[in-house]
């Protein structure tokens, strides 16, 4: 009982567990199942498969997430755009692909783009080059009086913080 | 796949068949062989479900990487599009990419015969932003756009406007079912009037209801609209090109190949 006590993983646990009834108990290993399982034998049986299944997880997790077979559920939970969290105040890596004068429209990876002025000194800031943001709304959206839906501006809000220096990386980045 | 059935009755009734006519044929192909020929091209690919294989054109992975599954924001929602959408994730309307799949293969699908019959597709879209892509994209594949302001009786005044006997589109395609102050765009309206069947790609604040065969997704994204572009032009492609193909099986000459009428 000390083992279980325990705190350990649960793959530790499932071999321990596993393991003990084995040395106890010897009707497991009977072959196949001659009627329907039931009760301690299904119950170990369906950890079995629960071990087998960390084993492989923990030895091959790139396999599994770049097969073909992800999800949109799964695919949706591990993109940036949801793991960054509420939008307020989220440092993101954006890059400007139109200049209008002062005007740099700037795309993040979300489904607007947005429009920052030029700061003074920064000259260098052209079409393909990429930015540090920091982001206030994702899409600017208001009720205004008598209107039954929000009225959208079609675009995101986002205070430049400045060129992204080529090399700082670590930084939460959204893909295109 | 079957196609909608009353899409094609309809059209019976405005377009009806026509034997091809053969001017100008050096080869003396007999008229009887000739129509059963044309019947066999126009139903083989009612045979198969997928006879052109658009599914393969895109993935899931592709729809995610160009952002299709964003929405509007929650107070932007229209109501009928509540079935369409997965969920909502800080305000944020997240459209069900797996509805979308079927839809957008259902609408490929359809577009595909159109073109494969020598249907003529009109794409429209009110955003100035894409206008010229839409444009562009239409001209790739020999059909027709239009991105500018609708007059109001385009299609259903359209043997006063432009003269009588004018043929009028047999797919509308929409890229974005807005106009340019978030009202319904006319042309739906006015395709459902005429019995002409539309494709439109609806956002999380647009009305699908009137749509014939809607594709639930983000019609504001830059790389979401030049994906949609390109599926269309692939399609359309795709069919004519399989047309040209059945046709030189079949054995009728290029001379007596020219725009039918289904």
């Amino acid at each position: 009982m000390a083992g279980l006590c325990r705190v350990v993983s649960g793959l530790q646990y499932r071999v321990r567990l596993s393991s003990r009834f084995l040395r106890s108990s010897f009707s497991s290993d009977s072959g196949p199942a001659e009627g329907p399982v039931s009760g301690f034998a299904a119950a170990f049986d369906q950890q079995e498969v629960l071990r087998r299944e960390t084993q492989s997880s923990a030895a091959g997790p790139k396999a599994s997430s770049s097969g073909p077979e992800l999800s949109f559920a799964a695919l949706l939970r591990r993109s940036p755009l949801i793991q960054m969290g509420p939008a307020k105040d989220a440092v993101v890596v954006g890059r400007v692909f139109r200049v209008v004068r002062d005007d740099l429209y700037i795309d993040f990876g979300g489904k607007f783009h947005c429009v920052c002025q030029r700061p003074a000194g920064a000259d260098g800031l052209q079409p393909g080059s990429r930015v540090r943001l920091r982001l206030q709304d994702m899409e600017l959206t208001a009720r205004f009086l008598g209107a039954s839906t929000d009225t959208t501006l079609l675009e995101a809000q986002a205070v430049l913080l400045g060129p992204k220096e080529a090399g700082s990386g670590g930084e939460h980045h959204q893909n295109d | 796949m079957i196609v909608n059935n009353r899409c094609f009755n309809v059209c019976f009734i405005f377009r009806p068949f026509r034997v091809p006519i053969l001017t100008g044929c050096h080869s003396s192909i007999p008229l009887w062989w000739a129509s059963l020929c044309d019947k066999k091209i126009l139903n083989q690919p009612l045979e198969k479900p997928d006879f052109f294989r658009v599914a393969e054109l895109f993935s899931l992975k592709d729809l995610f990487d160009a952002r299709v599954h964003l929405g509007h924001k929650k107070g932007c929602r229209h109501r009928l599009m509540e079935p369409y959408l997965y969920g909502c994730r800080l305000d944020h309307d997240i459209i069900d990419l797996d509805q979308t799949m079927e839809h957008l293969q259902l609408a490929l699908n359809f577009t595909a015969h159109i073109a494969y019959r020598g249907g003529i597709i009109l794409f429209v879209s009110r955003r100035r932003q894409f206008g010229h892509l839409v444009e562009t994209t239409a001209k790739d594949c020999g059909e027709y756009a239009h991105t500018r302001y609708w007059q109001g009786g385009l299609l259903t005044n359209a043997n006063i406007q432009y003269g009588p006997g004018v043929r009028l589109p047999d797919l509308i395609i929409f890229l974005s079912t807005l106009n340019n102050v978030f009202q319904q765009h006319v042309g739906i309206r006015d395709a459902a009037k005429m019995n002409i069947p539309t494709v439109g790609v609806v956002d999380s604040n647009c009305n699908p209801s009137l749509v014939t065969y809607p594709v639930p997704g983000n019609d504001d994204t830059p790389a979401a609209v030049e994906l949609y572009c390109r599926l269309f032009k692939m399609t359309i492609n795709r069919a004519k090109d399989r047309r040209k193909q059945m046709e030189l099986l079949h054995g009728l000459s290029a001379d007596a190949r020219e725009r039918r009428h289904v």
